[in-house]
C-alpha cells in the first residue's frame, strides 16, 4: 500500500538543472525510474466513453480505482461499488471511500494522493484538445508499453529515436540540421526539436497528400512530471500539424497505460491523414515497446556503470534530474506544487489556437 | 568462468545481414560478422541507453548499429564511431564505447570469451558436417551430469542403447574429464546386466571450465563409427543451450553400424524426462566437481613447475 504524507512545503528551492554540472551528473547517473513514485498528481484513468454506469477497474502505481458515472457524472472509488468499502482503505480517498475526479478534455482525471490536495489547478494545460472533449472515437485509442512509465517519457523527449525507431513512419535521420531547445520548471520540461530539410514522413507521404522529399519540422514534446502525461505537437512544413497527447499512466511500476489522443480535426475530412495517423500509434508503440521493454529490467536497480549521453540527449537527462528532484523532494514530504501546469501553455509549444 | 571459451553459436547461425543474440549465464552478447566476414562479439547492451544491440543492424561497412538512437560500434575494439544525428566527424573518448569480448571460430564453432584479452584456444582440425542447437530447460551443471550418469536423458544414437555400466570411469585424462560408457545395438539382445561383453562404447571426454564434450562411439575393434562435440553453454534463466555437431564415419563395419547412417544418427534432446531425472542415482558423475577442482588447482603448480 503506498504511503500518504501530510504536505510539508521545504525552502530547497534550488534549481537541479542549472546547478553543479558535476551533482547534475550524478544525479543523471542515479536514474532509477523503477523506484520514482510520484504523489499528488492527476491522471487520466480512462477516455471519457470509456466510463458508463458499469464500473471500469484501473489502477496506478497498483492502487485499484473503480470509475463509473452516477447520474451523468464520473466518479472513482477504490473498492468496487459491489464490494462496498473494506477496513483496509487507504488515505487516498474520502470517507466513503471515494477519489477525487475531474472531467477534462474527454478523459476522467482521478487524483492520486492526498485527497485535501486536490485542485483543478493542478490538472495539466492541453491546449489542442477541447475540454469538453467530444472528439471521434478515430481520434481515440489504448495502448501500452511493457516498462516502467518514466523510460516511456525518456523515450518520447528525445525524438531521435524516432529516426531509427520510427524510420517507416516519421521517416529516417537524414537532414540538413537539427536543434534541440530545453526549457522546464518544477512541475513540467519541454523541449522543441527543429529539423531543416528532413526526409519526409512516410506516413504524410503515403496518406497526407505530401509530395515533396523533404520537410520542415518543428516538434515540441512537453511533459507534465507528475502526471507522467506528455504534449507531442508536430509542425510539419509541407504537411499537417500532428496534435497528440500522450499520457502514460503508470499501472504498475513497470507497465504503462497509455489512452492516447490524437486531434487530426485540422487535417481536412477528405484526407485520409485525418484517419489513419491515430492508429499509427498501434505500429509506433510497438516500436518503441520493443526497446523500452528491455530497457526497463537494466532500468530497475541502481548501477555502477553510467549511462553515456550526447549533447542530443540534454533533454532526457534533464527530465531525469528534474523527475529524481520531485521525488526526493517528496520522500521530504514536500508535495507542494511549486509551478502552476493548468496555465495555457499553448505560446510555449508554439500552438495557434483556431 | 570469465577464463572459458564458450561455443556460442555455430558458424552457420552468426551472418553479416542480421546480428544475433546468445547470452551466457547472466550475460547478454551480440554477435555479428564485419564486411570480411570476421565474427565479432560485443556486450549486448547500448552504453547510451541500455538498448540491446541485437535489435538493431550491420551497416555496410560492418559496423554494428544500435535500433534505438543510431548509436555505432566498432566490432573489434567496441568503441563508439558515431552518432548519426550529431553530423559531425567528432572522434569519440575511448570511454565511449561497448564492452569487447574475445572471439575464436574454428570446427564451425564460434567461440567467445569474456577476457577480450585471451590467448585463443587451439583451434579445431575439421568441421563436423551435421549440427543443431536446442534449448534445454535444465541448469548447466545438471545437465553435464546427466549426460555422464545416463546419456540417454540428453541424447540419441540411432540403434545405440547406452548401458550403465563403465568401461573407464570418470577420470583426468590430459586435462580433460574422460569416461567410457559401454552400450549396446538396439534390439533383441541378451540385457545389459547378463552381459559379458559389449560391441559398442561411447567415450565422453570433456572440458572441466565450459563442459563442452567430445563423442566418440566406437566398437570393440576401435573403429570410429560417430564422432560428435557437444558444447552446453549456461544461457539465462536457467536454461542450457546445447549446440552440436557430428560427422558420421565412411566406414563402418557391421550391420547396425551401418543402420546408423539409415536417418538421423545424433539427436540431441531439446527436453529432458523429469520423472527419470528426479530419480537417476549419481554415478559417473559423483566425482566431477572433485575432479575439476582437483584440475583447477593443479593446473597453476604444473604451471609454476
Amino acid at each position: 500500500m503506498l504511503d500518504v504524507k501530510d504536505t510539508a512545503v521545504t525552502d530547497d528551492h534550488a534549481d537541479p538543472v542549472i546547478g553543479d554540472p558535476r551533482a547534475f551528473a550524478e544525479k543523471v547517473a542515479a536514474w532509477v525510474p523503477h523506484d520514482i513514485v510520484l504523489k499528488d498528481a492527476w491522471f487520466p484513468l480512462a477516455h471519457g466513453f470509456a466510463v458508463t454506469e458499469k464500473p471500469v477497474r484501473r489502477a496506478v502505481y497498483s492502487q485499484p480505482y473503480f470509475l463509473w458515472r452516477e447520474g451523468g457524472k464520473a466518479v472513482a472509488a477504490e473498492c468496487h461499488p459491489a464490494d462496498g468499502l473494506t477496513a483496509s482503505k487507504s488515505a487516498y480517498t474520502d470517507a466513503a471511500g471515494r477519489y477525487p475526479v475531474i472531467e477534462k478534455y474527454g478523459y476522467v482525471w482521478c487524483w492520486l494522493g492526498n485527497p485535501a490536495n486536490a485542485a483543478p489547478e493542478h490538472l495539466p494545460s492541453l491546449p489542442y484538445l477541447p475540454e469538453d472533449g467530444g472528439l471521434p472515437l478515430h481520434m481515440l485509442g489504448t495502448v501500452r508499453f511493457d516498462c516502467t512509465a518514466p523510460l516511456s517519457l525518456e523515450n518520447l523527449i528525445d525524438l531521435t529515436h524516432a529516426d531509427f525507431l520510427h524510420a517507416d513512419v516519421v521517416g529516417d535521420e537524414k537532414m540538413d540540421k537539427e536543434t534541440v531547445e530545453v526549457f522546464h520548471d518544477t512541475e513540467s520540461i519541454t523541449m522543441v526539436r527543429t529539423c531543416v530539410n528532413k526526409s519526409v514522413a512516410p506516413v504524410m507521404k503515403l496518406f497526407g497528400g505530401v509530395k515533396s522529399d523533404v520537410q520542415q519540422v518543428r516538434q515540441v514534446i512537453r511533459i507534465y512530471l507528475r502526471s507522467h502525461a506528455a504534449i507531442a505537437y508536430g509542425r510539419f512544413s509541407p504537411g499537417d500539424n500532428v496534435q497528440l497527447f500522450h499520457p502514460c499512466v503508470p499501472e504498475t511500476r513497470d507497465r504503462t497505460r497509455l489512452d492516447y489522443t490524437m486531434n487530426t480535426s485540422n487535417v481536412k475530412k477528405n484526407n485520409p491523414f485525418r484517419y489513419v495517423m491515430p492508429k499509427a500509434s498501434y505500429k509506433v508503440s510497438r516500436q518503441d515497446s520493443s526497446m523500452t521493454s528491455p530497457q526497463s529490467p537494466r532500468y530497475m536497480r541502481p548501477e555502477k556503470r553510467k549511462d553515456l549521453h550526447s549533447p542530443l540527449d540534454e533533454a532526457g537527462q534533464k527530465y531525469r534530474v528534474l523527475m529524481l528532484a520531485l521525488a526526493e523532494r517528496q520522500a521530504r514530504g514536500d508535495f507542494a506544487h511549486r509551478d502552476n501546469v493548468s496555465a495555457d501553455c499553448s505560446e510555449i509549444i508554439g500552438y495557434q489556437k483556431p | 568462468m570469465v577464463d572459458g571459451w564458450w561455443a556460442l553459436a555455430r558458424s552457420e547461425e552468426v551472418t553479416s545481414a542480421k546480428p544475433i543474440n546468445v547470452d551466457l549465464a547472466g550475460q547478454p552478447i551480440v554477435l555479428w560478422r564485419d564486411r570480411g566476414g570476421v565474427a565479432r562479439a560485443l556486450e549486448d547492451r547500448c552504453p547510451h541507453r541500455r538498448a540491446p544491440l541485437s535489435l538493431g543492424c550491420v551497416l555496410g561497412n560492418g559496423m554494428i548499429q544500435c535500433g534505438y538512437h543510431g548509436w555505432t560500434f566498432d566490432g573489434a575494439t567496441g568503441h563508439l564511431k558515431d552518432i548519426p544525428n550529431l553530423k559531425s566527424d567528432t572522434k569519440f573518448p575511448a570511454l565511449y564505447r561497448a564492452n569487447a569480448f574475445a572471439v575464436a571460430e574454428s570446427g564451425g564453432f564460434l567461440r567467445v570469451c569474456l577476457d577480450a584479452k585471451a590467448a585463443p584456444p587451439a583451434p579445431a582440425s575439421e568441421t563436423l558436417p551435421l549440427s543443431g542447437t536446442v534449448n534445454v530447460a535444465l541448469d548447466h551443471e545438471h545437465y553435464i551430469a546427466a549426460l555422464f550418469d545416463d546419456p540417454s536423458l540428453v541424447l540419441a544414437m540411432r540403434g545405440v542403447r547406452f548401458t550403465p555400466y563403465l568401461m573407464a570411469e570418470l577420470a583426468e585424462r590430459e586435462g580433460r574429464l574422460v569416461l567410457e560408457r559401454s552400450c549396446q545395438w538396439a534390439g533383441p539382445r541378451w540385457p545389459s546386466p547378463f552381459s559379458s561383453d559389449f560391441p559398442i562404447t561411447l567415450r565422453i571426454s570433456t572440458d572441466p571450465v565450459t563442459g563442452e564434450c567430445d563423442l566418440l562411439l566406437r566398437d570393440d575393434a576401435f573403429n570410429p563409427l560417430l564422432s560428435a562435440t557437444l558444447a552446453p553453454v549456461p544461457a539465462a534463466r536457467g536454461v542450457t543451450q546445447v549446440r552440436w555437431r557430428a560427422k558420421l564415419a565412411t566406414r563402418r563395419p557391421g550391420l547396425m553400424a551401418k543402420w546408423l547412417g539409415a536417418g538421423t544418427p545424433l539427436t540431441v534432446l531439446p527436453a529432458i524426462d523429469g520423472a527419470a531425472l528426479r530419480v537417476l542415482k549419481p554415478s559417473a558423475s559423483i566425482h566431477a566437481a572433485a575432479l575439476r577442482e582437483a584440475m583447477t588447482t593443479a593446473t597453476p603448480q604444473a604451471g609454476a613447475a
